[in-house]
């Protein structure tokens, strides 16, 4: 197998809440105590995207998939662990060394009506990675260079000296896209790109991301909560559960044969169109805050089948005979 | 008689450079424990006809035509203190964001005590009962305790059930449910659907469920509208609509869901956005980006036209009617 | 590139601050008011019937002349003369001036120093936030009088009245500007605590950009509303302390009369009749600080992102 483009290596990260050391002091029980409280975003993430490929990170809220995303980028810095891009460590450069990978690592975000700096017009917003990363560029090489962008994401060249704020939501999201694509590069974190944005837009902002990815040999890495757009969209799927990894397969097999019980209740949780009557597994409960994780399995409290191993030992993303990667020692056993 | 019948109804906005208008000629009925889905992207004035059902629409908006009999009597035409009577009482809301209904600095007991004292003369100690009956009926763990909890002090979903239990407490006739669970996470998502869906069979509630989540309509709603640039554009019982959408906007929204592409296949894409109330289009407002919109589409705005149980307002869908029609009678 | 002016001009009249501007009738009387003030200061050398500061013009006979309308009053001094025999309205004209550089001086000043560190400080946080915001606080906790009587004191004593004279329009405009920096940096801070946590930031840093540009070419200008809401507000402050300051003697010197040094030059000939010469200087100061403040007050209800819905 080839060596993976991005590779993620017991990445750890968490946020500090306890403040300054004099506001962790507490008086407790009749003596001074040091307290610290700190958000366990993520617990060990082990990931390896493909050069080619689109990993969806799923999950609900909280579970840390977004922060994953921030730390490959760089806009957070990891508590432990490592980032490795293309056989190099990256997570460790400071701006100068960290340059060419800025230019081949882009980021889509999820609020279109917040990514794109109101006082900039469309051009300036296109131009300015350009001018930045090709310094020896003429000004017709960047002319004609944002003139393939705007065209490649379906936006019209004339609206280059308008504002951010003129336009609707999927036209700010082309945009947003089209600055990603400015700067050629190979691949591309998206945060729930389209998750912000109405149903019928939804549809061609894919369209739009499915393409480029054609087009210019784009990876991705696609954070969202929509499940159904991962089936569509992913080549490999990772369910994020409390900051950890509870199950990673390729999208057919985990939609045709889910393993791990939070992923069964993820994708039996999702309207359907077709029938008439919801039938969901219940889960009991609601996801604990991360700032005191549960001891052993993340998803023990809510889990149908969680026994005294499960409440104690943490599982490992073990291998099974699906190809399917599942951190569940109900599975490892065989009870499910 | 319909419980509710919106006769139409014209919603107009006032800025500067005229008005704008959000809603025109909306018309639908509800009746006494149906559920119906508005569903319509932003913009299409679902919301705003959700609150002018209420008669809440904020200045600068105004009623300009129409009307809204809730029990045969006019919404649109009554003063503020006979509305209070209704809002809240008769017909309740709820809102995306629970935070919208709930005071931060009140708790939960203290807040439904109120409320319920707005509309009943009964003793606290009574009303403090209803809210702790209602607080069980949305299965929230350990009801008495929450009574004197603060909203910060309780989860996402378990503030929408607060919510939905406030909703309840006047045994209303309708719920007006605007997003009820979009803020929420998938799991918990289809928890309170299901949780709303059983209440209102329960207590035979009508339940009027504005969302732009198709699947979440199929699953709850008996009848649904769809709405587009203020108007309503295709009504009739969901489950017609959604396995045969007679209108190309229709159509369009549900082929867009990435469930109903084949995996790594282009979606099929509606072109172009959703007007604003700005620049609406001539005539009918969708044809800039129908494929079967004629000329007649862009001159004047199409009537409603009856296919099966659907009323439809397009042109396409007249004419293919009217040529079954003829293929009909020619074979007859 | 003329096109693209005309564009920014028809955006400019197309958007919600002219079309709120043109609605609001007590903005635009004040606009108009302190256009007119600022046009007769600038022009004062033109527009003023004699030159106060120069002392072959006045003759002390014409001490204490009334304004026209009143008895003894001479047509020549439209609004009297004060006590050495200057033309009232020149040195008013004169003093509208001064009094109108230091507030512009000192707010130029002010948003300097209140950007630059209220940048620093909401986007690189920490140690340096800390650092700057406690110098801030320490600063506005002595009031800018406090501070202004005791660095005039020590300048007066150090260079001598004459030399005093000279420098002392660029001494106020310091001690005004450095007291009251701590207003804007406040200000901008919170704003640029709001903006960095925008996505447009994010992908700014996603690009590589360096702190600086972020700061100045992606932060800053999204900071400018609230700025400008402030800083005009901060001018009317400016006016009113170089006023009390001249009042008190440790500003400006009669010789080069701002309109609080007017003011208290006419406030020992209150007793004896002469009220004019305070009360007309008096007035002007009042009119122009409150024309200022009433188009702060629309200028921050025109800016507030709230009901900026255009």
């Amino acid at each position: 197998m080839t060596s993976p483009l991005v590779s993620i290596r017991g990445l750890e990260k968490r946020f500090d809440l306890s403040g300054s050391l004099l506001e962790q002091i507490t008086f407790e029980g009749g003596r001074f105590r040091r307290k610290q409280e700190a958000v366990h975003a993520i617990n060990g993430v082990d990931l390896e995207v493909q050069k080619g490929e689109a990993l969806c990170v799923v999950g609900e809220s909280g579970c840390g998939k977004s922060t994953v995303a921030r730390t490959v980028m760089g806009l957070l810095s990891p508590s432990a662990g490592e980032i490795h891009y293309g056989g190099q460590r990256i997570d460790n450069l400071d701006g100068k060394a960290a340059l060419p990978y800025r230019r081949k690592m882009q980021m889509i975000f999820q609020n279109p009506y917040a990514s794109l700096n109101p006082r900039m017009t469309i051009q300036q917003t296109l131009e300015e990675p350009i001018r930045f990363h090709h310094p020896d560029w003429s000004t017709i090489q960047v002319r004609d260079k944002i003139h393939e962008v705007m065209h490649s994401v379906g936006i019209d060249p004339d609206w280059g000296s308008r504002f951010g704020h003129e336009f609707s939501g999927g036209q700010r999201q082309r945009i947003a896209i089209a600055r990603a694509l400015a700067v050629d590069p190979e691949f591309i974190v998206a945060d729930e790109p389209i998750s912000a944005l109405d149903v019928s837009i939804q549809a061609q902002v894919l369209n739009l991301l499915m393409d480029a990815q054609e087009s210019r040999g784009l990876t991705y890495l696609f954070i969202t909560h929509d499940l159904a757009v991962v089936e569509h969209f992913g080549t490999r799927v990772a369910v994020m559960y409390l900051g950890r990894v509870c199950e990673l397969a390729d999208t057919a097999t985990l939609f045709a044969a889910p393993r791990h019980p939070y992923t069964q209740a993820l994708l039996s949780a999702i309207p359907k169109l077709e029938d008439d009557r919801p039938s969901h597994i219940r889960l009991k409960g609601e996801v604990p805050t991360p700032v005191n994780l549960p001891s052993g399995c993340v998803f023990h409290g809510r889990c149908p089948y969680a026994n005294d191993r499960c409440r104690q030992e943490v599982p490992r993303l073990i291998a099974t005979d699906g190809g399917t990667q599942v951190a569940c020692h109900a599975v490892e056993e065989g009870r499910l | 008689m319909a419980l509710l019948e919106v006769k139409n109804l014209d919603v107009r906005f006032a800025v500067r450079g005229g008005d704008l208008t959000a809603l025109r000629g909306i018309s639908f009925t509800l009746d006494k424990g149906e559920r119906l889905g508005l569903v319509g992207e932003s913009g299409a004035g679902k919301s705003v006809a959700a609150f002018s059902v209420l008669n809440l629409i904020a200045k600068p908006g105004y009623i300009a035509g129409g009307q809204i009999l809730f029990e045969g009597k006019d919404l649109a035409a009554m003063s503020e203190r006979e509305l209070r009577k209704i809002r809240g009482n008769r017909i309740a809301m709820i809102f995306q964001d629970p935070m919208m209904t709930l005071n931060p600095v009140l708790t939960i007991g203290t807040q439904m005590v109120e409320a319920i004292l707005a509309q009943r003369k009964i003793s606290k100690k009574e009303a403090r009962a209803i809210a702790l009956d209602r607080l069980q009926k949305v299965q929230i763990p350990s009801p008495e305790k929450r009574l004197d909890q603060y909203p910060h002090e309780l989860s996402g979903g378990m503030r929408q059930r607060v919510i939905i239990a406030i909703a309840l407490l006047l045994d209303p006739e309708i719920i007006i449910a605007d997003e009820p669970t979009t803020a929420l996470d998938v799991t918990i998502q289809a928890e309170i659907m299901d949780l709303l869906l059983n209440l209102c069979e329960q207590e035979n509630v009508a339940l009027m469920l504005i969302t732009h989540d198709l699947g979440v309509v199929s699953q709850v709603t008996q009848r649904m509208l769809v709405m587009y640039s203020g108007r309503i554009i295709e009504q009739g019982p969901t489950r017609e609509i959604i396995n045969d959408a007679q209108h190309p906007y229709t159509q369009g929204l549900i082929n867009a869901l990435p469930q109903m592409g084949e995996p790594g296949e282009r979606l099929f894409q509606i072109p172009g956005s959703m007007p604003s109330l700005k620049n609406v289009p001539s005539g009918c407002p969708f044809h800039p980006r129908c494929n079967f919109a004629t000329e007649q589409c862009k001159q004047s705005m199409p009537e409603y036209v009856r296919s099966g149980n659907v009323d439809v307002a397009c042109y396409e869908v007249a004419n293919l009617i009217e040529q079954e029609k003829r293929m009909q009678e020619a074979e007859s | 590139m003329t096109t693209a002016t005309v564009s920014r001009w028809d955006r400019f009249r197309e958007s919600f601050f002219w079309y709120s501007f043109k609605r609001d009738k007590v903005a635009i009387a004040s606009f108009a008011v302190l256009l007119l003030m600022v046009l007769a200061a600038v022009f004062a050398p033109l527009l003023a019937p004699t030159d106060p500061y120069d002392l072959a013009q006045i003759n002390i006979m014409n001490s204490e002349l009334p304004p026209v309308g009143l008895d003894g009053a001479d047509s020549a001094f439209p609004l009297g003369t004060d006590a050495q025999g200057r033309d009232l309205l020149s040195t008013i004209l004169y003093g509208t001036r001064v009094s109108l550089m230091i507030g512009f001086g000192a707010v130029v000043l002010q948003a300097f120093l209140g950007i630059l560190f209220g940048l620093l400080a909401g986007y690189l946080g920490g140690k340096v936030d800390a650092i700057l915001m406690r110098i801030a606080d320490v600063q506005l906790s002595f009031s800018t009088l406090m501070v202004a009587i005791i660095v005039g004191a020590v300048f007066k004593a150090s260079f001598g009245n004459l030399m005093f004279g000279e420098i002392a329009i660029y001494m106020l405009i310091f001690i005004i500007g450095v007291a009251e920096w701590p207003q804007i940096a406040r200000t901008v801070r919170a704003s640029v605590l709001a903006e960095k946590k925008k996505e447009y930031v994010d992908a700014a840093k996603v690009m590589g950009f360096g702190t600086r540009r972020i700061m100045f070419r992606h932060i800053l200008p999204n900071t400018l509303s609230p700025i400008f809401v402030i800083a005009t507000v901060q001018i009317a402050n400016a006016i009113i302390s170089e006023a009390a300051l001249s009042f008190l003697g440790l500003g400006m010197p009669e010789t080069q009369p701002s309109l609080g040094s007017l003011i208290k030059s006419g406030f020992d000939y209150i007793q004896s009749g002469s009220w004019w010469i305070t009360l007309i200087p008096g007035l002007v100061l009042v009119v122009l600080v409150l024309v200022i403040n009433l188009l702060g007050d629309w200028l921050r209800d025109v800016m507030n992102p709230r009901l900026y819905k255009g």
